[in-house]
């Protein structure tokens, strides 16, 4: 056996205990280690990446060579690797560029604890993206439900604990629905690793059996998931708990956490039951409706608000729904354009988070949407990021957010009922995203009169001024526009993928 | 032969973006740099149009399954191309003087060759989501053109414009998603690539998107809903660079709006629905409202501008109106329009360089200081006016007689009648600057010093009017031409 195939495995591992390491480190060196864990992850599901990429096909890894159904299985394909590499680019990117902000809000004696949770998370994350159990996958999505909960409340003030405890008891209560509905499967079905589990579904499905509690278990792992992941009218919790929290939390929250239960829905929907058998439930057609709802409402609650912080957090609901959406059209397209969104969401949303941090840095610190005036002469690369972001995020071509808009609508066209209301959904959230996105970019560019600038005491930041930063805001950038043009490699990379999936 | 395509669009583009970062050059270097790329892409986009028979196409790589980057040379693209030519080292030669007093020239030429790569992309674009892709970098590039003095005042305007354009491409890009499903391909032909089976059933469907499309891209032509932004942003650019918006880059939108309507959709399809009416109401209303709020505009620059929303409706209408005649008369008032509305604002631009005057009732006398600057004022003017011999008499001849020659109820008549009221209106906000130039009257004070700018200004300026004269003389060639591309589309 090749060595690299350990390396799914010991990604989890190190990033498990390096969150103990963390804790007895000094802040500086706890900063830097987890930094470093967070490379030397990413590098290794690249290395993955390539490997199953020359192999062509999954591969199946019994930890302590213990075979299933006794021991725990990891299985990797091209998705899995990919979407790991990713989200540790992406939550490098979120360190680095919140390093400052950080610094400054989180009491000096919690810091440590902040590289905990960050190492929790990403522990958690990987084992949901690798694992081939179901009931592992329950274990990671508490321990991500706590570790994110950390990450909302660990910058002290009574706003972001309210938003923790929110936070909390909705995904309790979304894990609490997925707990069940993984407990009505393994009643029916006997069985806890996810390919026993199809085979069995597959079984109950030809005989006609157990039909209503099939229903009712992925109804519950749907809607538990959805409850996670902030689809339309469970988002409540979201606004406060990315606007009040720290620019990284903010940032990994939005591009890594929701997605990975969206993720893991998606092997929930492809390994555990079979598309084949979702498709004929009703399920995915509620999926579709609070997506298309998810798409509009989020625009208008994002159009009506005036913090910049809750402005790109409601934008997030709408953009959650165009990836439900885009599971609800019950074809592979569909869910490839919902995988190539949770990319392109995921490189577009954490750039905007941490350039809006920018913004508001030489704002006096003020979220307020009338505070910004001028700020992107201020912020000079903070404003062009801000721009690029949200050209990105409202479909303008050469940025990654065309490209999955024309997947979807590739997707939705050919669909008998929900063509039409695909494409209107996504013509009207296209121009209500136009409209906050360019009225924000207008009034970060809008000139500020001296006197006024000298008087509400604005700082001007230059990009040499936070190296690090700039050097994040800099990838991120890059990201969006070789995501937008080198679309094709990740597409056919998700195609493969997903077949390698079932 | 693909290879020089590819050239043309990447040498000015790739020019552009290294004059943008590179900071250590001095004025005159990039002047001269800027002036060689413009002369050596000029030739090699005319190269690229007119040298060579045979199919020219070339695909660049995939942006997704079955889209790809797409570029072919086609009649119409070989026309538009060649306008964007002409105007482009017209105006920008006559900017290296010109831009003396504004400053900032390194950012401004690298933006400008930057476009003009673009521009040339766009022309060539053998797809749509290839022309999606370059009409909303042409937007998002020439706003620094718009917003080039920094004022306040410019870059309200350039925001405003940006936001009418963005907003105006994406119910174009809505309209694209529905034409992917209801046409056989995104490539574009000759005639359209409507399915006739798909759309059986969903006439209203199509026609409506079709006619959201219409206003989309009409955003950028400022057809009358949406054509607030034209007068505010083109006269806060500097003159070359609103010579070239209003020159240029509102054709950007009529060269769309021709390639979805018969390229895509086609004419056939079109004919006699109710999209087609109100394309024709609109277009008509937006040639007499424009002309209206041109002739009450007292800023000069700002009437031309009223003027270009008046006269691109003079195309559309032509466009809609669907018969070939009206298709030839539209495609002769592109060329024409683009010289001589450059040519308006190179003159604005000679009375502000020169002694600062932006109004037009301070340009009484013009006349005596800067008499070849008046004269190709002048010439320019009657060829918009449309009196014969000078070019605009000869497309919009064409346009009345296109609308003459439809089937088109009540536009047959009420069209020419427009047009005509219309021209009455362009004589009436155009000449007198003329009139009160050269016959300033007694109580005038102008002393008649000359002050007729130097040679470089002088020169695209007298080029745009001898192209003015030349094609009204000689038209022949370029009819015959224009008429065999509408007859293609047909």
């Amino acid at each position: 056996m090749e060595f690299v195939r350990n390396f799914p495995f010991i990604s989890i591992i190190l990033s498990l205990f390096s969150g103990p390491l963390s804790s007895i480190l000094d802040r500086k060196k706890a900063k830097w280690w987890n930094m470093i864990v967070i490379g030397l992850i990413g590098a290794m599901s690249l290395a993955v990446l390539m490997y199953v990429l020359g192999t062509g096909e999954a591969y199946v890894y019994t930890m302590g060579h213990f075979t299933a159904p006794w021991g725990n299985e990891i299985r990797v394909g091209v998705l899995e690797a990919f979407m790991a590499f990713f989200f540790c680019v992406v939550m490098f990117l979120c360190m680095l560029g919140g390093i400052r902000e950080r610094e400054a809000e989180i009491e000096e004696s919690k810091q440590n604890l902040y590289y905990v949770m960050i190492n929790l998370l990403l522990s958690s994350l990987i084992a949901l993206i690798y694992t081939n159990d179901l009931f592992t996958a329950y274990v990671f999505v508490e321990i991500n439900t706590i570790s994110a909960c950390g990450l909302i409340m660990i910058k002290q003030n009574g706003r972001t604990i309210v938003a923790a405890t929110r936070y909390m008891i909705m995904s309790l209560l979304g894990s609490g629905m997925l707990l069940l509905g993984i407990c009505f499967l393994y009643g029916i079905t006997g069985q806890l690793l996810m390919s026993n589990i199809q085979e069995q579904v597959h079984r109950i499905a030809s005989e006609g059996s157990y039909h209503i509690p099939l229903l009712v278990s992925m109804g519950l792992m749907s809607i538990g998931l959805a409850i996670k992941s902030a689809l339309y009218p469970f988002h409540g919790w979201l606004p406060d708990a990315y606007g009040y929290s720290t620019v990284s939390s903010a940032a990994i929250l939005s591009s890594l956490v929701s997605k990975g239960y969206i993720f893991l829905l998606v092997k929930i929907f492809y390994r555990v039951i079979g598309f084949d058998i979702v498709m004929d439930s009703k399920v995915i057609n509620v999926l579709f409706v609070f997506g298309i709802a998810g798409m509009i409402m989020g625009s208008i609650d994002a159009i009506r608000e005036n913090n910049i912080r809750r402005m790109i957090a409601f934008s997030s609901i709408a953009q959650i729904g165009y990836i439900y959406m885009g599971f609800g059209l019950g074809t592979t397209e569909g869910v490839v354009a919902s995988i190539y969104h949770i990319v392109s969401h995921a490189a577009t949303k954490s750039l905007l988070f941490v350039s809006a941090a920018g913004i508001t840095d030489v704002s006096g610190d003020s979220t307020d949407f009338f505070d910004l005036t001028g700020a992107g002469y201020r912020n000079k690369l903070a404003g062009v990021a801000f721009t690029a972001g949200s050209l990105s995020m409202i479909g303008f071509p050469i940025f990654s957010g065309f490209i999955s808009k024309l997947l979807f609508a590739q997707a939705a066209v050919g669909h008998t009922f929900k063509m039409l209301p695909t494409l209107i959904a996504l013509a009207i959230s296209t121009i209500l995203n136009t409209i906050y996105f360019m009225k924000t970019v207008i009034r970060i560019y809008t000139p500020m009169r001296k006197s006024r600038d000298r008087e509400k005491k604005n700082t001007v930041v230059r990009m040499t001024d936070q190296p690090l930063k700039s050097a994040a805001l800099i990838c991120f950038i890059l990201m969006n526009v070789i995501l937008g043009l080198r679309s094709e490699t990740i597409v056919l990379m998700i195609q493969n993928g997903l077949k390698m999936f079932g | 032969m693909s290879g020089l395509m590819i050239l043309s669009i990447l040498l000015p583009a790739a020019a552009g973006i290294f004059l943008l970062l590179s900071l250590v050059f001095h004025r005159q270097q990039s002047q001269a740099f800027a002036g060689a790329v413009l002369a050596v892409s000029a030739v090699l986009v005319l190269a690229t149009a007119w040298l060579g028979g045979g199919e020219k196409s070339v695909t660049l790589f995939y942006l997704m399954e079955d889209i790809p980057i797409y570029f072919r040379v086609d009649e119409v693209g070989k026309l538009f191309a060649t306008i964007v030519t002409v105007v482009w080292v017209a105006a920008g030669f006559y900017s290296f003087l010109y831009m003396k007093h504004e400053g900032m020239e390194q950012r401004y030429f690298g933006f400008y060759l930057l476009v003009y790569g673009i521009l040339i992309a766009l022309d060539f674009s053998g797809n749509m989501v290839t022309l999606y892709l370059f009409y909303e970098l042409m937007t998002l590039c020439t706003v620094p053109l718009v917003l080039h003095n920094g004022s306040r005042e410019a870059i309200m305007a350039a925001l405003k414009y940006l936001f009418y354009s963005m907003c105006g491409a994406y119910m174009g890009l809505f309209g694209i998603f529905f034409l992917y499903r209801y046409c056989d391909t995104l490539t574009f032909a000759a005639g359209g690539t409507l399915n006739p089976e798909l759309v059986n059933g969903n006439q209203g469907l199509v026609l409506a998107v079709v006619f959201v499309m219409l206003l989309g891209f009409g955003v950028k032509a400022g057809m009358l809903p949406f054509h607030a932004w034209l007068p505010t942003a083109h006269p806060v650019a500097p003159s070359p660079a609103s010579a070239v918006l209003s020159g240029i880059i509102v054709k950007g939108g009529v060269l769309a709006l021709i390639r979805t309507v018969y390229y895509l959709v086609g004419p056939d399809f079109l004919r006699g629905t109710w999209v087609q009416t109100a394309w024709m109401t609109i277009a008509l209303m937006t040639v007499f409202l424009g002309s209206l709020l041109a002739y009450k505009e007292p800023v000069f620059k700002k009437r031309l501008a009223y003027s270009t929303v008046s006269q691109i409706s003079y195309i559309l209408f032509g466009l809609a109106v669907m018969s070939p005649e009206g298709v030839t008369g539209a495609l002769l008032h592109t060329v024409f329009h683009a010289f001589i509305k450059s040519a308006l604002f190179l003159t604005a631009g000679v009375f502000l360089f020169q002694c600062g005057k932006t109004r037009v009732e301070e340009l009484k006398g013009i006349g005596k200081q800067m008499p070849v600057t008046l004269w190709c004022y002048t010439i320019v003017s009657l060829g918009l006016i449309g009196i014969p011999p000078f070019s605009g008499f000869i497309s919009k001849w064409h346009l009345a007689q296109g609308a003459l020659e439809a089937n088109v109820g009540v536009f047959r008549w009420l069209g020419p009648a427009v047009l005509l009221i219309s021209a009455l209106l362009t004589a009436g906000y155009l000449l007198p600057v003329t009139m009160k130039g050269f016959l300033p009257g007694k109580d005038s004070t102008a002393a008649a010093e000359k002050l007729e700018p130097s040679r470089m200004m002088l020169i695209p300026l007298i080029i745009l009017a001898a192209l003015t004269v030349l094609l009204g003389l000689f038209p022949g060639p370029l009819v015959t031409y224009a008429g065999k591309i509408a007859a293609s589309i047909m």
